[in-house]
């Protein structure tokens, strides 16, 4: 129904939604946007979309004297706008973002302002109608927006972590707001995400990865899988994302990307090889912006914040020193490089998730637990 | 924030030092794990970007700050607890 129709409609009462909704904003309990009031009885359809009791706890975080349990996850869902049968994709997107290892170190305050992006594999995909193709990264698709929603507003209303408060944001992100994309498993010349990280194919599971920033590369000119890689690997190495002598990356392959790199016959592990060998900045431009230099970190850093990896920093070398053209790798292994396919085959386009730090495990996984009882059955 | 706080409820005397920068999630902090107006040493921002002759000067403003949290605010006061 258009816009313009809605007027001959019967009238409705919509004060008191109107109210409930001004009340949630009045509660601190958004994210600017308006949210969808949780009444119980809207909180309790979602918790019958699982066979997880309401009060398991999926995390305790002690720098904010907070834990989230399954009933509190299912309320920011609701007022996400989510639909009570994407409950158990919202509870392994959280168990996800926790994985990783970021939030107990502290990135949710961080000045990086980094969100989690969310990849969801599987099945589920199309059951819950995520969408893993054309404006993946955009709007227009209810599952994708409203997961990657509930994710801010569990930081902001479980633990919280608001901006000016506890979030210290330098500038944040627009994915902040919301993150979540699907692998476009169908037009993948390899294997999915998932399965690549020891699932099943006919399972579903999220996999999470904090991240500051999508960096698109639009490369449609050529044929060639070194130039389309060289081009992705330049982004990867972009000076201003370099903060430690090596980093960890997402690459967010479009279809028509992926279908040309298999066709020359790259592997998944190849492309992840080749971007080892050719993500690089020369000497000199990290001179000149002042990262040409590691301050090492103590032996004694604690590994769960990733910090075992030396702050780049200026060296004090001239500009003019005759090293300045040596190729200066920023990744260490294949293994830290994550392939993903996503987007239309429509135009040789392809993006990177630029990660906050070093995540302590890349990425955060964990398997959607569908509800094995049919509904309205009792626990 | 929150390590010194826990350190203090150890009984092991603690200061912080906070760039004005950061002040507004420091009290947020603060205030989140029960003590609201925690007295914290204050240097200017920023810091990660100081020299070494940067850095020490901010150390001069910091340790009479931190020296006076340690010290409390006077006979049978709790370390660090001024409002």
């Amino acid at each position: 129904m258009a816009v313009d129709e809605a007027r001959d409609e019967p009238p409705v009462d919509l004060d008191p939604l109107l109210q409930a909704i001004e009340h949630c904003y009045e509660q601190g309990w958004t994210d600017g946007l308006p949210v969808v009031p949780p009444t119980p009885e809207l909180v309790e359809r979602f918790l019958s979309a699982t066979d997880r009791d309401p009060d398991e706890i999926l995390a305790n975080i002690s720098q904010f004297r907070r834990v989230a349990t399954v009933r509190q996850i299912a309320v920011c869902a609701a007022m996400a706008g989510c639909r009570p049968e994407y409950l158990p994709v919202v509870l392994a997107a959280f168990e996800a973002v926790i994985d990783e290892g970021w939030p107990e170190a502290g990135a949710w305050q961080s000045t990086t302002g980094g969100g989690p992006l969310l990849i969801v594999n599987g099945p589920v995909r199309t059951e819950l109608g995520f969408n893993s193709r054309g404006n993946v990264f955009g709007p227009g698709f209810r599952a994708n927006a409203t997961v990657g929603r509930t994710m801010r507003l569990v930081i902001i209303d479980v633990f919280g972590v608001s901006p000016h408060e506890l979030d210290q944001s330098t500038q944040g992100n627009p994915g902040k707001y919301s993150l979540c994309i699907a692998e476009n498993e169908e037009e993948s010349p390899w294997e999915p995400l998932h399965v690549e990280l020891g699932g099943s194919s006919d399972e579903s599971a999220v996999s999470a990865l904090h991240t500051r920033g999508i960096d698109f590369i639009d490369n449609r000119q050529t044929a060639d899988a070194h130039h389309i890689l060289n081009d992705i690997g330049d982004s990867i190495a972009r000076t201003g994302t370099i903060l430690r002598a090596e980093k960890r990356i997402a690459v967010i392959i479009g279809p028509e990307h992926a279908q040309l790199l298999a066709t020359q016959g790259m592997t998944k592990r190849d492309v992840k090889e080749y971007l080892v060998e050719n993500a690089v900045r020369r000497l000199g431009d990290l001179r000149r912006t002042g990262k040409d230099g590691v301050r090492p970190t103590p032996s004694n850093a604690p590994v769960s914040t990733g910090s075992m990896h030396g702050w780049a920093q200026p060296s004090g070398s001239a500009e003019d020193d005759p090293g300045w053209d040596r190729r200066v790798g920023v990744l260490r292994s294949p293994d830290d490089v994550l392939v993903v396919v996503a987007g239309a085959p429509n135009a040789g386009v392809s993006a990177v998730a630029q990660p906050l730090g070093f995540p302590p495990r890349f990425p955060g996984h964990s398997v959607v637990r569908p509800k094995r009882r049919p509904p309205g059955e009792p626990a | 924030m929150a390590d010194v706080i826990f350190l203090e409820r150890r009984g092991v005397p603690s200061a912080a030092i906070c760039t004005d920068a950061l002040q507004a999630s420091a009290n947020a902090m603060a205030a989140l794990h029960g003590a609201p107006g925690y007295r914290y040493a204050i240097v200017p921002h920023p810091v990660s970007s100081l020299d070494a002759d940067g850095l020490r000067a901010h150390a001069e403003l910091a340790a009479p700050q931190v020296l006076e949290i340690l010290r409390g605010p006077g006979a049978g006061g709790e370390p660090g607890r001024h409002s």
